[in-house]
């Protein structure tokens, strides 16, 4: 590691400005989510406020706060967002990281015909956005009873990961030596045991990598969530921010304040598998 | 690729379904995600597929009927498309060409920080846990021209307000719904090259010192080549993902004023939606996929030639 | 072999855990409805119905509806405006409408009578249960010689002006040495183009003399108030676009002056009604025209920057001696799908009678029954702000006079679609208006032409 080693101060400063200019419109929305909202739209700025309060996540969580009048969306449905939220993103990770690993072992592991062609197709439809599919998808879901539910959500956002999932997941099953289950078969294990036993503890960073990618994907999506869904039932958190914009509503400090609430799960997601996740691309990169 | 060398069901079948499996246990691994894909992906693609075809428009009455080709000319003939779709190149070009060099840059430079890597990575990650729809929300505000983050500061500069509207003059608008896309999205580049700097072997790195390399030739020479399968597959994903571009641009400026900043899918979900002609917004689709679907075969093509050139 | 079944046993249980789960949900929600079948007589009204701020408030009264009928009453769903107008198109074309009384609107209710969504209300409602109601409003409703939505408030914009700018002295002394002429609120929109073009002169920089939207309806909507003012028309006898005549041309003229002037913002063309709203309350605007719908926001000191130190008056007036008043009501609507349709026309009763709509009025909304007007205006005598009772007197004087809805033809949105980039390229000099608002009017003719109203 002597390389690593070395001062590299010059990079260490860069690293440390660049990390700022990221960071810049991360501490603003948290600034501002405190700021009363007279002085939020305003010029000249008010850059340090002596009126700071978290009255608007105690709004958005249902507690009492002092009404300041007409314009405020006061009574956005929070928890309700959170519940639809939280649902439909882990629920279509962990769906489509199932789905999608057993598609990426049946393409690293077997040569069949088509094999090429499914997973090309497979990766073709990433590039279909939410839009397109939007309204032909509200109409089938309403012919099957899952509009503006939350699993009808799960069920689409499934699909949009499921092609990553399956792209990243067969680089890593084809990165497990052979020899390894090979060698568990010859002790007895039968193929399906030494998938289990063998190659799934070996494929965790894969899914972790995945799962980050899947989950934010799904928390974060706005599209098709606009379309299909329409009452506190299925509203997500990207369609519930409009709440804040509306007729004669303006609040733009409730909206912020809903926007950190927003990326708390998020980040703790991130934070908590983000060391499986440099491994986890690195081998998604190379083969697969 | 390991593919050919599994060796299945070595005891004969007892049972004859399973005793194929040689040649079925592929497919049926592959089915769940066929089935949830074409229910969710390729039902609606049919569907409106078909759609295209017709003069149906959200609010018609009666059932849609049969126009040929109509819609597909019409496309051809709306000057406000080709432009939107030679603007979503351009913006795809620009955006991902960026993302690449600064996130190679940043990723090279974090590389070197060996303390509180994990922090860093969380940090620089925090715009992509951004959705799209905050991101167009927060940049909109930032750059708007009376009360917008950036002019104010300007005025706190200048001592006197500077109104510069950013989303409104050409070409500003479009630089700043770019600047937006890049900071939102550099994060997973650096992310990729960071995992594919980390798995160079530090020997190859020693050696180069020993022979008195400088950091940039290490860089030209050592990490950008080592990187090439991450920068083809990061290079893929964004692409695919800009050219679906719509979030974002559509809360910033909503393709406005007077098309400046027009993305095929803002133009798309107008001409859909807000003025009702299904059809035409589904024949727009249907072009749009098209390229984009050649163009991800291309880029697929690409990072296969890759792999096997590193193999 | 026991190996691969078990693949495919694990591959079969995924979907089936997909499906179940799916089927869950699905069968939880038939439990429930199940359950509500036990009573075989209970009537179920569900409805979609605008959201968020005070709007709900109205909602807290159905309980005392579903006491005195026995019926029940389900809000299925809840949206914004425009969220509304989505669902029920798409629910329209799609024929998912599983609610009797939905939210309406006037710039939006032609749509749906096109779409077959909603049905004519005639015969649901008697001439005296209709006749309190402002006639003004009331017809606003109407359309092929039916009535299709029964109000329930309404909003028209006027003219918001900064009495500590107009009734400023220095002010009025350099507007005087600038323009030899005096500062008075403007009551033509000459007038307001020349006073505006003057202010602008004597402002302090950062200040602008006025704004409008600068895009999507909101803009296409001020073009038009204006147009009508100034004697033109957007649609002729025929369905033909006539708005790039000389009051078209004029209109569009004075926008862009303005603009290029340097006398609105130059973020204009970004501008939807929150940003407008945003600019006034930030104290950065001299006079604009806004709806009465943002009054409290606009009076609190706590979000307000200019509370206490603004004043209204009438839209300006065109040639034509008409007064702008882009108007529109919230109202409801009957639905087509539709079980229950006398019951739900009972709700819509219930909704807009007298001491809902006083409730209503209570909020700030201004409400369409003249009794309540009444009333009302009298308590506003209390307040001690001689503002609330002119403002009041105010609307009361638009509503019957000025209230001017788009035009009622579903293809309003469509041409406002195309109308509005032309617009904003003519705001911002890219072209010049008679060419830009032909350009206009050829689009919007193809596209008429194609929905059938000629051949």
């Amino acid at each position: 590691m002597s390389y690593f080693k070395r001062r590299h101060l010059f990079s260490k400063i860069i690293t440390y400005i660049v990390l700022l200019i990221f960071l810049i419109p991360v501490l603003w929305l948290i600034y501002t989510s405190m700021k009363p909202n007279i002085e939020i739209n305003t010029r000249p700025p008010v850059w340090f406020s002596k009126n700071m309060n978290f009255d608007s996540y105690l709004a958005l969580l249902g507690f009492p706060v002092k009404h300041e009048g007409f314009g405020f969306g006061e009574n956005v449905p929070f928890g309700d967002y959170f519940r639809n939220s939280i649902l439909a993103a882990l629920g279509s990770t962990f769906f489509a990281l199932i789905i999608g690993t057993l598609a990426a072992y049946s393409f690293s592991s077997f040569k069949f015909k088509g094999r090429n062609g499914i997973f090309l197709t497979l990766m073709l439809a990433r590039a279909i956005p939410g839009i397109a599919l939007s309204l032909p998808l509200l109409v089938l879901f309403t012919k099957m009873k899952i509009a503006d539910t939350v699993p009808g959500l799960i069920i689409a956002y499934t699909a949009m990961n499921v092609p990553f999932t399956a792209w990243l997941m067969s680089g890593f099953i084809g990165e497990i030596p052979k020899e390894l289950s090979e060698a568990a078969m010859i002790d007895g294990c039968s193929k399906w045991e030494s998938f289990v036993k063998v190659e799934i503890p070996l494929v965790g960073p894969g899914l972790a990598a995945s799962g980050i990618f899947a989950f934010l994907a799904a928390w974060n999506e706005f599209a098709i969530a606009s379309v299909i869904t329409r009452t506190t039932a299925a509203k997500t958190f990207p369609v519930g921010l409009f709440d804040f914009t509306a007729e004669f509503v303006s609040d733009w400090r409730g909206m912020c304040a809903m926007s950190v609430m927003m990326l708390i799960p998020a980040i703790i997601f991130v934070i908590t598998v983000q060391k499986q996740l440099v491994k986890g691309l690195t081998l998604g990169a190379i083969k697969g | 690729m390991h593919s050919q060398n599994i060796v299945l069901d070595k005891g004969a079948g007892d049972n004859k379904f399973f005793s194929e499996s040689k040649t079925r246990l592929p497919f049926v691994l592959l089915l769940p995600s066929l089935v949830v894909m074409f229910f969710v992906v390729g039902y609606p693609m049919l569907y409106s597929f078909v759609i295209s075809f017709t003069n149906y428009t959200l609010v018609s009455s009666g059932g849609p009927k049969f126009v040929g080709f109509k819609n597909y000319i019409t496309l051809f003939k709306d000057p406000v498309f080709g432009r939107a779709l030679l603007r979503t190149v351009f913006y795809m070009l620009i955006a991902v060409n960026a993302e690449f060099i600064l996130g190679l840059l940043i990723a090279n430079a974090m590389s070197h920080v060996i303390r509180g890597q994990g922090i860093l990575r969380t940090i620089i990650m925090m715009p992509m846990m951004f959705a799209p729809v905050l991101v167009g929300f927060q940049f909109k505000w930032i750059f708007n021209d009376q009360v917008g983050l950036v002019n104010n500061i300007l005025y706190e500069i200048f001592g006197h307000p500077v109104i510069i509207p950013w989303l409104i003059k050409k070409p500003l608008g479009f630089i700043t719904i770019l600047i937006a896309e890049i900071w939102m999205n550099t994060p997973f580049m650096v992310i990729i090259f960071l995992a594919g700097i980390m798995a160079i072997p530090t020997e190859i790195l020693e050696a180069s010192d020993v022979d008195g390399a400088t950091e940039w030739q290490k860089f030209i020479h050592i990490t950008v080549p080592s990187l090439m399968p991450f920068i083809y597959i990061a290079m893929a994903v964004r692409s695919l993902d800009i050219a679906k571009a719509y979030d974002l641009v559509s809360i910033m400026t909503g393709g406005g004023p007077a098309h400046r900043t027009e993305l095929i899918w803002t133009y798309v979900y107008r001409l859909a939606f807000t003025s009702q002609k299904f059809a035409l917004g589904s024949a727009m689709s249907y072009i749009t996929v098209l390229l984009a679907v050649l163009f991800t075969y291309y880029l697929f093509r690409q990072l296969i030639r890759v792999r096997k050139v590193r193999e | 072999m026991k190996k691969a079944k078990l693949v495919f046993v694990l591959m079969l249980s995924a979907l089936m855990v997909l499906g179940a789960f799916t089927l869950l949900y699905a069968g939880g929600e038939k439990e429930k409805s199940a359950g509500e079948k036990k009573a075989p007589e209970q009537i179920v009204l569900k409805c979609a119905f605008i959201g968020g701020a005070n709007y709900e408030e109205l909602y807290k009264s159905i309980p005392e509806f579903e006491k005195k009928t026995g019926y029940k009453v389900e809000i299925v769903f809840k949206g914004d405006g425009f969220q509304i107008d989505k669902k029920l198109k798409t629910d329209f074309a799609a024929g998912t409408v599983d609610y009797d009384v939905c939210w309406d609107h006037s710039s939006f209710f032609t749509q749906y009578i096109k779409a077959k969504g909603i049905i004519p209300l005639e015969d649901y409602f008697t001439q005296e249960e209709l006749s309190d109601h402002i006639p003004m409003i009331l017809n606003a409703g109407k359309k092929n010689g039916h009535l299709w939505i029964i109000p329930r408030h309404f909003d028209i914009s006027c003219l918001h002006y900064r009495t500590d700018i107009f009734n400023n002295e220095e002010y009025k002394k350099k507007f005087k040495q600038v323009t030899g002429k005096d500062l008075e609120v403007p009551k033509t929109w000459d007038e307001f183009k020349e006073t505006a073009l003057g202010l602008q002169k004597i402002l302090p920089p950062g200040m602008y003399a006025t704004q409008f939207a600068g895009k999507e309806e909101a803009l296409t909507g001020r073009f038009y108030e204006i147009l009508i003012a100034e004697g033109g028309q957007f649609f002729d006898k025929n369905w033909k676009p006539a708005f790039n005549g000389p009051a078209g041309v004029k209109a569009a003229t004075m926008l862009r002056d303005l603009y290029q002037a340097g006398a609105m913002p130059p973020g204009m063309t970004n501008f939807v009604w929150e940003d407008v709203a945003k600019n006034w309350v930030a104290g950065n605007i001299a006079m604009y025209t806004e709806w009465y719908g943002w009054y409290s926001y606009f009076q609190d000191p706590k979000s307000s920057k200019v509370a206490g130190k603004f004043d209204i008056a009438r839209q300006p007036m065109g040639d034509a001696g008409i007064h702008s008043g882009w108007a529109g009501d919230h109202a409801f609507s009957i639905t087509a799908a539709s079980k229950h349709k006398k019951e739900a026309a009972e709700l819509i009763k219930f909704l807009t009678n007298y001491d809902n709509q006083y409730r209503e009025a209570k909020l700030g909304f201004l409400v369409t029954r003249q009794s309540v007007w009444k009333k009302i205006i009298e308590e506003a005598k209390q307040s001690g702000n001689p503002l609330d009772v002119k403002r009041l007197k105010l609307a009361q004087l638009q509503a019957s006079e000025d209230f001017k809805t788009p035009p009622l033809v579903a293809e309003w949105l469509p041409s406002s679609d195309i109308v509005y980039p032309i617009l904003q390229a003519i705001i911002l000099g890219d072209k010049e208006p008679k060419a830009g608002l032909d350009e206009a009017a050829r689009k919007v003719e193809a596209m008429m032409r194609e929905a059938g109203y000629y051949k």
